[in-house]
């Protein structure tokens, strides 16, 4: 009976705080004349997929597509594989200043990006960085950096050291110890911060602002952000967007989801 | 720290009285070459962290006592921050940051937390429990414009919310939630922000919570200890030391957070949403005044620089090894 209470409030709790993805989908496959209908049509009539079709195929939107695709993507190289670098090291040598270094890392986690928007704006104009798309990925891997140095170290710390002198003893050298053995075992916990620092490269808004000005170095948060400007909104478009956008990232998450939680706690709760 | 580098890798630490001198030398060596391995493993990322955060933080700060007049770039000493001191605009949005991180801060926590007990406890379905966990976390996957259009047509002047307001709860007409009154802006602000940042809370929490052991539970119970007693005297303080880190994490994120600002209210109505970070994006990047700017952001570190060396100071007594504790 209790467990029965318990499951009902979650529930309940969960429809309400889903309601605003629900209404996004919803508005996304639905006419307009639908969707601000008054009063509100809960049942669907008509169903339609036209307004993905022509967000998907404008030139425009999947310029954004790409640009989102490669930063999430390059972000996550570089944070991830730097940061793998710098956790081992962290993790498997006791190196003077270590501990200095790493709340000094912790520290850099914690600065808000906007305090740092406006040297951005002039640096990237006097590196020639401005309105690139390597820019935009240096920026944001720096911000992902901190944590993916701290959980992965975290996930090392975990491994114990053995299997990597057993390796070593075995006659491989450092190097294709760590690529042999350490990487194949630390997988999980790299998928977990991966997906972590993906998800936020994709979701970035504020540096992209600040960085880019074409469309052709735009991510996709720009293009949605676009449809605050315009006096009347196209909610058909403007909602089919929105969860082209935010689907794939919903699946990536789902799927890896059992990594990032774990990866995520693991780091915290020790 | 003492200089033993020979820690947990593969050459034990060979410096035994009764070696020969060669044999020391060579071991002195080695440790030597085990560091310098360490050191350029961690080089790449630290260098490319301090290039890409330090080094453009010291730049605010010079940018700060410096001013863009005829294309040069002046000194002007402590003029910004006099400036800052005496305007009013400065204040407003101190004033407006306070108004929506505690709020904003004390839901994240409260709804986290409940959550986190929910799905904490022992269901009739783990399978269902699991699902219901995978679903409430699902807010974090959305990035801010899209969320903050989402809640732009939730919120619309014909949208849902309002039908409930008009023909449930009787109001004579819709309520304009972002454009009416800055206390409804402020609220809609929060509210928004709760959703996008209530999962973190949630998934650090619940962590926390099952590392607690169960025989804490059992040995209240049989005790005599009611839930809410077990809670209060088992739960609380076993969930302290996470509570505090994700609390000043969340701090800093939320006092930090400008998307949805920039997005959905641009400070207004009557500039009372218009937070510390809008108004330095807004003085800094809108009207190009970037030493003004530049001069709010440092005040702003400086604030947070107390915060962070405070939490970190605390966390290093924690323990001598460095684990990781968020």
């Amino acid at each position: 009976m209790k467990q029965l209470v318990i499951a009902a409030v979650t529930i309940v709790a969960a429809a309400v705080m889903l309601a605003p993805i629900v209404l996004m989908v919803n508005a996304a496959v639905r006419p307009i004349t639908e969707i601000l209908a008054y009063p509100p049509k809960l049942i669907p009539q008509q169903i339609t997929h036209e307004h993905f079709a022509s967000v998907v195929l404008d030139g425009e939107n999947q310029l954004h597509f790409r640009n989102s695709t490669v930063l999430a993507f390059s972000s996550l190289l570089v944070s991830v594989g730097l940061g793998y670098l710098a956790a081992y090291a962290f993790s498997r040598f006791r190196l003077r200043g270590g501990r200095v270094m790493l709340l000094g890392i912790l520290g850099i986690l914690m600065i808000p990006r906007i305090l740092l928007i406006i040297p951005y704006f002039r640096l990237a104009a006097a590196f020639g960085v401005r309105d690139t798309i390597p820019g935009l990925v240096m920026v944001n891997a720096a911000f992902t950096m901190p944590i993916a140095i701290w959980l992965l170290k975290g996930y090392i710390d975990s491994i114990p050291v053995e299997l990597e002198e057993a390796a070593m003893i075995d006659g491989c050298s450092r190097l294709q110890a760590v690529w042999r053995v350490l990487i194949p075992i630390s997988v999980p916990g790299i998928v977990g911060i991966g997906t972590f620092v993906f998800i936020a490269a994709w979701n970035e808004y504020i540096l992209a602002i600040i960085l880019t000005d074409t469309p052709a170095t735009q991510p996709l948060t720009i293009a949605l952000a676009k449809f605050f400007g315009y006096v009347a909104r196209d909610w058909n478009s403007i909602m089919a967007l929105s969860t082209v956008t935010s689907l794939p990232l919903a699946l990536i998450f789902i799927v890896f989801q059992r990594y990032v939680v774990q990866g995520m706690t693991s780091g915290a709760v020790k | 720290m003492p200089p033993e580098t020979g820690h947990t890798g593969a050459s034990p630490p060979a410096s035994g009285v009764n070696r020969g001198a060669g044999q020391a030398r060579r071991s002195r060596w080695l440790m030597i070459r085990r560091e310098l391995t360490g050191y350029s493993l961690v080089a790449p990322a630290l260098l490319f962290l301090i290039l890409l955060t330090v080094y453009p933080l010291m730049r605010t700060v010079q940018m700060s006592f410096t001013d863009l007049k005829a294309g040069e770039w002046i000194f002007v000493g402590l003029e910004h921050y006099r400036e800052a001191l005496d305007d009013r605009w400065f204040w407003n949005s101190v004033r407006a940051v306070v108004a929506f991180t505690v709020p904003a801060l004390v839901l994240h926590l409260l709804i986290g937390l409940g959550f986190a007990l929910l799905l904490n406890e022992t269901w009739f379905s783990t399978g269902l429990r699991n699902f219901m966990r995978g679903l409430l976390i699902l807010p974090w996957v959305f990035s801010t414009p899209a969320s903050a259009l989402m809640w732009a047509l939730l919120l619309h002047q014909t949208g849902p919310v309002n039908y409930v307001v008009v023909r449930i709860l009787g109001q004579s007409a819709p309520i304009p939630f972002l454009a009416g009154s800055p206390r409804l802006a402020m609220s809609s602000l929060v509210a928004i922000n709760t959703w996008l940042s209530y999962p973190f809370f949630m998934i650090i929490i619940l962590g926390g919570l099952q590392a607690i052991p169960p025989e804490l539970y059992e040995a209240a119970k049989v005790d005599g200890a009611n839930a809410l007693k077990r809670f209060r005297h088992v739960t609380l303080p076993q969930l302290r030391t996470i509570l505090l880190a994700v609390t000043t994490i969340d701090f800093i994120f939320t006092f930090g957070q400008l998307d949805l600002v920039q997005l959905l209210t641009r400070g207004g109505p009557l500039r009372r949403t218009e937070t510390i970070t809008y108004y330095v994006y807004k003085t800094g990047m809108l009207d190009g005044n970037l030493g003004y700017g530049s001069a709010v952001s440092t005040m702003m570190l400086l604030t947070l620089l107390v915060i962070i060396v405070v939490y970190v100071k605390l966390l290093s007594r924690g323990g001598e090894s460095g684990e990781t504790s968020f």
